[in-house]
């Protein structure tokens, strides 16, 4: 996990070994002011972030204050924490677990509420709404809305589109919500209430029908939120500052308690983040920022903004610290990168690439560093250049990794995708070629099989008379238990057989004699499984009466022997009966339907359970990880397919370039969630004037940089070996990214006639059919 | 546990002669035996002649008269009137009944009516009705609240107003008065005005008493009457007051004319205690109570908890940060304390619940400990945590009894069975449960019938015609279904489908009288759900009975209206007015409860387990935005505003009291078992947790200095999972 120095040897269980290099010996030394450290990937910012905490911890504290130590997301959570409780014990013999506290944004806003709910009108027991409850509030209070203004669409539908009911259909069950979902996010982010948008709406004279109707939604779905007593994590992040802005006592007190705030991954931090750590920190307060500027993959339509980071490190009265120095990557991988950031910067045509990155070169560590680059000798990278379908793209990666992972058992390789959806048909073909798996897709793998598990067995509750529900449920009940190919037969035997039950009362309350199986049908060892089941589905029976996390509870200790499982299922129980408490009339099938939803939104404020966020590269040798190049951030292997490298999800602004927050049914080419905020923002009395299609150009220009710089975090995440690939889209159209062609012309140039890999001579994969090629669905 | 001795000092109180002294004030820490002291003086009151009926034993609320109680049952207490051991609530309602001919029309009421007493359930209901306009405005603005929360915190200032004293109008401008946030609050607070004072106005014109207005009757129009005053005083000459530091402030005043009138009077008080101040206990109006007293006796001589116990309790509770820590001596030695604590550190609550049920069976079944000995208490205890925890005792064969706070009526299997029946009884109310509900319904209606079959029988013979929800008749069934049914089943089935048919060609009762009668005439029958299973029986008649107050508290005479509307609360989820409390005997089973409900039920026990060490919970009030259990009190200087230092100087104190009410009431040990994330997944940290570190660090020192083995030391990292750390 991550890149720190410390990490190479021990990659996650602790840190052994710490020498820092000159950057990081000046960071060890922070005694107290605004720090700014620029840190390219692989600098081991986490080694020495962990270490200055500790440090502090152990030489500048009271017993009543803590270090703070903001990350990004809950698997960061885990690494930092488990850093400092080594670094306490090992360097300072102090008791672990005290005297810090790392937080995400999220949960560092929750701990401040909670401590003085009342100050922002909320009481103890607030709850937080997760997003797919949020996303279901939204969507009522968005068709709801849409049903009142009808003339929004014609408004900005192309005149060819106006009439086709798609279109409108289109806007009405998906686009016109992911519109007001950014607008509201944007205002909380501003500070903005509803009731401030409507008094400047009025004053202006109701301009803009977009923003009048974002507006009227975010009221709508403030009220909603508020009638469930519920606030999202938005809310969460808004209140916090409230709350310390409004009593200067409770701010102070705060101040106290956290001395000094450490700040990770700063590159993502909205405006409300840094302004609610700059009021924690105080006019002279002691705040070290860390983040890599050329790193923010985040700020599409997102709060987040990489600019601030930047305009800190510049500031005055900010010691600005650059940790360029990486251990990571072979010198050609390195060179790669700082060749895509000089391109950017300097030499491309695409209009606004110069401030993609910020002007800053990875450079190799010296040869007795504890994490020394590996030699450039075994380094590989190739650019795949001929066109390919989805489909090819997809069997020519596979073969690769068919041939190359039983070779290189002790060496770690990942596939990294644009977007989810591709991650998982990398998967389901890796899957079928026998390679192991590794998913870091939209969902943890984990969540997901606890899910499944709960999924099934509150099935066969919901269809009580069902057999081939009680067969899932056997399956749920009895997959965790299967060791072996013989055990996973015999199983899936009974499952069938189950499945075939013709009267499941029969089977379940024999009566009267009456029952199933009959005696000896199977074999005796069958014949005790089924009744085991059977006493099992009879006491999951009586229960299926009782509030859904009591029924949870009851299932789990059938179900689940691993503590983390079990805690997961628990908080699923949890989390259920907060839907059942806002839904009363739910029933057993719709709650377990829920199952799914929580487990893809293990989330913001879900704290750490192991396997459950982290994932850990050095424990998959052997393995193939998929993941999206978002979720790839942070970690590294071996060897790393970047693939779908096309216009589409890299695009440079070219005249055929088409983006993905553009709605083919709006007129003139608009991004209609840019046009929101740039309405929103004219609204302000500071504000922009705003000029229609100006925010959708702006846009562009946002997402062609974000991109450049999403493709920089997937070259990084390459130690020895990379291959870059990309596909035509399923209509064939599709064309190599600007970015794609520049970086194989430099290495092609700058590396003559070294061997490229990845691209086999002969097929390994079974062939697919030209039909069969043609449903790739990349673009 | 082995009756004790009294003390002299105790004897000294009970064996006092009538009269001299007039009135005793008796105080000290919990534990020192000032509540037996009383009790004895009770039987020796009844034993030297006093009559029953001219004694009075007053306590805050009806589970601390339980001693008394418990003693008066004895056999060896004299034949007699009976004494009455009350509350102010309980001699207000009873007392009002009584006078209300004479004192209605001044307290605004139409005398030539009777009052309606209401529940909190019938509260909620009008309430809501005041409520809904104010809600539909937006007036609640930037409160975000449930509406049943929102509504709880208008009846609580009310309340309030009521138990303290001062006007119901007075509620937003004392709020406001305290209030240091943005100005919109304060239109809240308005808001909140209007409601409370339109709900007084209804309750005014419909002789409707919610719990606020018969307090604050009884002390503005019966009390204050001196024909009323005088049928109290004379009555009761002989006046025991116990808890004195529960009770509320108007309660106080009552006993303050009391005792100053009657013949005898014992007032015993709790010091460092208070727990109910959030119910609106005083414990400095109580304390101020000993003017009136002739003799002041100070009882601290610990009878209940150990001498380790009690040095853990002041190590706890008397730390740098607590406001009651002057006047305290050094630092407790650690050593003292090694027998008395066992601390234990866990990574996810659920494998810190196993532990726990572990430790109590060992308790119970190896070391022969009673079950009454032991209370596992946290300072919160929702559904799904007693659940799981008490199913983890039952498993181990561990008596449980818990008390479950109030909750929505719909959430008992055997209260949703009831009313989905009465949903299929008056299909006229168009009210159609779905099918899951009615298969439930009917596993719990009909003996034998299990789940798989129930669903089959719906899904075959649940109908539904113009709206209507509708049973069909079983002989409708194809033979082959019915084998499958069973025709044992299928004939209870007709019998229950029967009466309700049945019940539908006459003119329809009230509901409660349906209930009833359909529970005694069928289901409580042999081959139905309900005979012979006494949970189901307690929560019918729980049901039953709040049926039957609503319809005395809804102007209708229109059945069906009345059970349409009843079922329409119960589905907005209104809680129900009575606590379901486990019937399990206290001597025989395991507390299992927020450590406040612990602490008001003042019994000690040997072992008490503290989950959630590391949870802010601990010590920190309950955060209402629209009400303020501080501000609304007596002692709160109008016009001063509540910082962030109050709040934080509250919490410590609570805190500290707290601990040293938990530890006055543990006889040999405590468990104290920390999790690293709660069960939402997070990660806590609390001031319990930062005071038990310290007194960690103390003892990593202690032995250094004192050359000796002292407390146990943790290393945290070893504690995971759940390695005891002392």
């Amino acid at each position: 996990m991550g890149s720190g120095q410390a990490t190479q040897n021990m990659p996650f269980q602790g840190i052994v070994l710490f020498r820092p290099r000159e950057s990081q010996k000046r960071i060890l030394s922070y005694s107290g002011g605004l720090m700014g450290v620029a840190a390219v990937p692989g600098s081991g910012k986490t080694a020495v972030l962990s270490a200055l905490a500790a440090r502090l911890v152990a030489t500048s504290l009271d017993s009543d204050q803590e270090v703070l130590i903001v990350t990004l997301v809950n698997s960061a959570v885990d690494n930092f924490s488990s850093r400092i409780r080594q670094c306490l014990k090992s360097d300072y013999g102090l008791l672990p677990g005290m005297g810090y506290r790392v937080r995400t944004l999220h949960s560092l806003s929750l701990d401040v509420v909670r401590e003085r709910p009342g100050l922002v009108g909320l009481a103890d027991d607030f709850a937080v709404a997760d997003e797919a409850e949020c996303d279901r509030l939204l969507k009522e209070v968005v068709q709801s809305a849409l049903r009142t203004r009808p003339e929004l669409f014609s408004n900005y539908a192309r005149p060819e589109c106006e009439s086709q009911s798609w279109a409108r259909q289109s806007w009405q069950d998906d686009k016109a919500l992911q519109v007001a979902r950014a607008f509201i996010r944007q205002a909380k982010d501003r500070q903005s209430t509803p009731e401030l948008l409507q008094s400047w709406l009025t004053a202006r004279g109701d301009p803009w029908p977009l923003a009048s109707f974002c507006a009227s939604v975010f009221a709508d779905y403030q009220r909603g939120l508020a009638y469930r007593g519920k606030v999202d994590f938005d809310d969460l992040v808004s209140h916090a500052y409230t709350a310390l802005r409004l009593d200067e006592d409770y701010l102070q007190r705060c101040r106290h308690r956290w001395p000094f705030v450490l700040e990770d991954e700063a590159q993502d931090s909205s405006r409300l983040q840094q302004d609610l750590l700059a009021l924690l920190t105080g006019s002279n307060g002691n705040w070290v920022r860390v983040g890599d500027a050329n790193q923010a993959v985040y700020n599409t339509f997102t709060t987040a903004n990489p600019r601030l980071l930047n305009e800190f490190l510049q500031r005055p009265d900010v010691q600005p610290i650059e940790m360029q120095e990486s251990g990571r990557s072979a010198r050609p991988i390195q060179e790669l990168a700082n060749h895509l950031v000089d391109w950017a910067m300097e030499e491309t045509h695409i209009p606004h690439a110069g401030t993609a990155f910020r002007a800053q070169h990875l450079r190799v560590t010296e040869a007795d560093d504890p994490q020394a680059n590996p030699p450039g000798g075994d380094c590989r990278v190739s650019f795949f250049g001929p066109a390919q379908s989805p489909d090819r793209e997809l069997q020519r990666v596979v073969r690769s990794l068919v041939k190359w992972v039983p070779k290189n058992p002790q060496r770690t390789v990942a596939v990294l995708t644009p977007d989810n959806a591709r991650g998982a048909e990398f998967v389901k073909l890796l899957q079928s070629h026998g390679l192991t798996c590794v998913e870091l897709l939209n969902k943890s793998s984990p969540a997901r099989s606890t899910a499944e598990t709960l999924q099934g067995v509150l099935g066969c509750l919901a269809d009580p008379d069902s057999p081939a529900k009680l067969s899932q449920a056997f399956l749920a009940w009895q997959w965790r238990q299967v060791k072996s190919p013989e055990t996973r037969t015999a199983v899936q035997a009974l499952a069938a057989s189950i499945a075939a039950c013709p009267r499941v009362e029969e089977y379940l309350w024999p009566r009267a004699g009456v029952t199933w199986p009959n005696a000896h049908e199977f074999a005796d060892e069958a014949t005790q499984f089924l009744a085991d089941f059977r006493e099992r589905v009879q006491r999951w029976q009586a229960a299926a009466g009782l509030p859904i996390d009591q029924l949870l509870l009851t299932l789990i200790p059938d179900l689940f022997d691993q503590p983390a499982d079990i805690v997961r299922a628990y908080r699923f129980a949890v989390v259920l009966r907060d839907y059942s408490d806002t839904n009363p009339n739910w029933t057993l099938r719709q709650l377990a339907a829920e199952i799914d939803r929580i487990a893809s939104n293990e989330r913001h404020l879900a704290g750490a359970l192991g396997e459950d966020v982290t994932l850990d590269p050095e424990k998959h040798r052997g393995e193939v990880v998929v993941a999206t190049m978002h979720k790839a951030k942070g970690l590294e292997w071996d060897r790393v397919y970047l693939t779908a490298l096309n216009n589409y999800d890299f695009p440079s602004g070219a005249e055929l370039d088409s983006f993905k927050s553009e709605y083919w049914f709006v007129r003139d080419g608009l991004n209609l969630q840019a046009e929101a905020l740039g309405q929103l923002e004219a609204l302000r009395p500071e504000g922009r004037p705003y000029v229609e299609g100006e925010p959708s150009t702006e846009a562009r220009w946002d997402y062609i940089q974000e991109r450049l710089r999403l493709l920089y975090v997937g070259i990084t995440r390459a130690r020895r070996e990379l291959i870059a690939t990309w596909n035509t889209g399923k209509k064939r159209t599709q064309t190599p990214a600007v970015a794609f062609t520049e970086l194989r012309t430099f290495w092609e140039q700058s590396h003559p006639g070294v061997e490229g890999i990845g691209e086999p001579s002969s097929p390994v994969a079974p062939q697919l059919s030209p039909d069969q090629e043609e449903r790739g669905n990349v673009a | 546990m082995p009756k004790l001795e009294l003390t002299p000092a105790q004897k000294s109180i009970i064996l006092a002669p009538v009269g001299n002294p007039r009135a005793v004030f008796l105080h000290g820490p919990a534990g020192c035996g000032k509540t037996t002291a009383a009790v004895e003086r009770l039987r020796y009151l009844l034993d030297i002649g006093v009559r029953g009926d001219s004694l009075l034993v007053w306590v805050p609320q009806r589970s601390l008269g339980r001693p008394y109680s418990t003693a008066l049952r004895g056999p060896d207490v004299p034949a007699g009137p009976t004494v009455d051991v009350v509350s102010l609530d309980g001699l207000a309602r009873r007392t009002l009944e009584l006078f209300w001919p004479l004192v209605a029309a001044d307290a605004g009421f139409d005398p030539l009516r009777s009052p309606t007493f209401l529940t909190l359930e019938t509260t909620q209901y009008y309430l809501d009705q005041v409520v809904e306009p104010l809600y539909q405005e937006g007036a609640f603005g930037d409160v975000t609240l449930p509406r049943n929360r929102l509504m709880s915190q208008i009846i609580d200032n009310l309340n309030k107003a009521a138990l303290v004293g001062f006007a119901h109008t007075e509620i937003a401008s004392r709020l406001s008065s305290a209030w240091t946030g943005p100005s919109s609050r304060e239109r809240v607070y308005e808001a909140v005005q209007r409601a409370a004072t339109g709900f007084r106005d209804y309750c005014l014109a419909h002789n409707l008493l919610d719990f606020a207005l018969q307090v604050e009757t009884f002390m503005r129009f019966v009390w204050s009457r001196p024909e009323c005053q005088a049928f109290l005083l004379r009555g009761y000459r002989h006046v025991i007051a116990d808890n004195l530091e529960e009770d509320i402030p108007v309660a106080h005043d009552l006993l303050r004319a009391w005792v100053k009138q009657a013949d005898s009077a014992l007032l015993v008080m709790d010091e460092e205690a208070g727990f109910r101040s959030y119910l609106g206990a005083d414990p400095r109006g109580a304390a101020a109570l000993r003017d009136l007293c002739d003799r002041e006796v100070l009882l601290d001589l610990q009878q209940v908890a150990s001498a380790q116990v009690m040095a853990l309790g002041a190590g706890l509770a008397y730390s740098s940060r607590s406001p009651l820590r002057q006047g305290q001596t050094a630092a407790p030695d650690m050593a003292d304390m090694r027998s008395a604590l066992a601390v234990d550190q866990w990574h996810f609550h659920t494998d810190m619940l196993v532990f726990v049920a572990d430790e109590v069976e060992k308790l119970v079944h190896s070391a022969g400990i009673a079950p009454g000995e032991i209370a596992i208490v946290s300072p919160f205890v929702d559904d799904a945590l007693r659940f799981a925890l008490v199913t983890e005792l039952q498993r181990r064969k561990v008596p449980v009894r818990t008390h479950r706070p109030s909750r929505s009526l719909r959430e008992e299997p055997a209260v949703l069975c009831l009313l989905t029946l009465a949903q299929l009884a008056h299909p006229h109310w168009e009210q159609r449960p779905p099918a899951s509900q009615v298969a439930l319904a009917l596993t719990r209606a009909i003996n034998d019938l299990d789940l798989s079959r129930a669903t089959t029988l719906v899904r075959m013979l649940y109908r539904s015609k113009d709206s209507q929800p509708q049973l069909r008749e079983f002989g409708m069934m194809r033979s082959e279904a019915q084998q499958r049914i069973t025709y044992v089943l299928g004939e209870r089935y007709t019998g229950l489908r029967q009466r309700l048919m049945d019940y539908q060609q006459g003119q329809p009762p009230p509901l409660d009288v349906f209930l009833s009668r359909l529970f005694d005439e069928l289901l409580c029958r042999p081959g139905y759900g309900f005979h012979n299973d006494l949970d189901a029986a307690a929560a019918t008649a729980s049901l039953i009975e709040s049926v039957r107050k609503f319809r005395w508290a809804v102007e209708t005479s229109d059945n069906d209206e009345l059970g349409k509307r009843y079922l329409a609360m119960v589905g907005r989820g209104v809680l129900a007015a009575q606590y379901l409390r486990s019937g399990a005997d206290p001597d025989e089973a395991v507390f299992v409860g927020p450590a406040h409900t612990f602490l008001t039920e003042n019994r000690p026990v040997s072992y008490q387990f503290w989950l959630f060490a590391n949870s802010p919970a601990w010590g920190r009030r309950l955060y209402q935005p629209l009400t303020h259990p501080f501000v609304l009190t007596r002692h709160w200087p109008r016009g001063t505003q509540w910082t962030d230092e109050d709040e934080f100087q509250t919490g410590e104190e609570t805190l500290s009291r707290l601990i040293l009410g938990l530890t006055r009431r543990c006889r040999e040990q405590v468990y104290l078992t920390f999790c690293d994330l709660n069960p939402r997944g997070r990660e806590e940290r609390g001031p319990l947790a930062d005071r038990m570190q310290n007194l960690l660090r103390q003892a990593r020192r202690q032995p250094e200095r004192k050359g000796a083995d002292g407390f146990g030391t943790g290393d945290a990292e070893h504690a995971i999972p759940g390695d005891s750390l002392v």
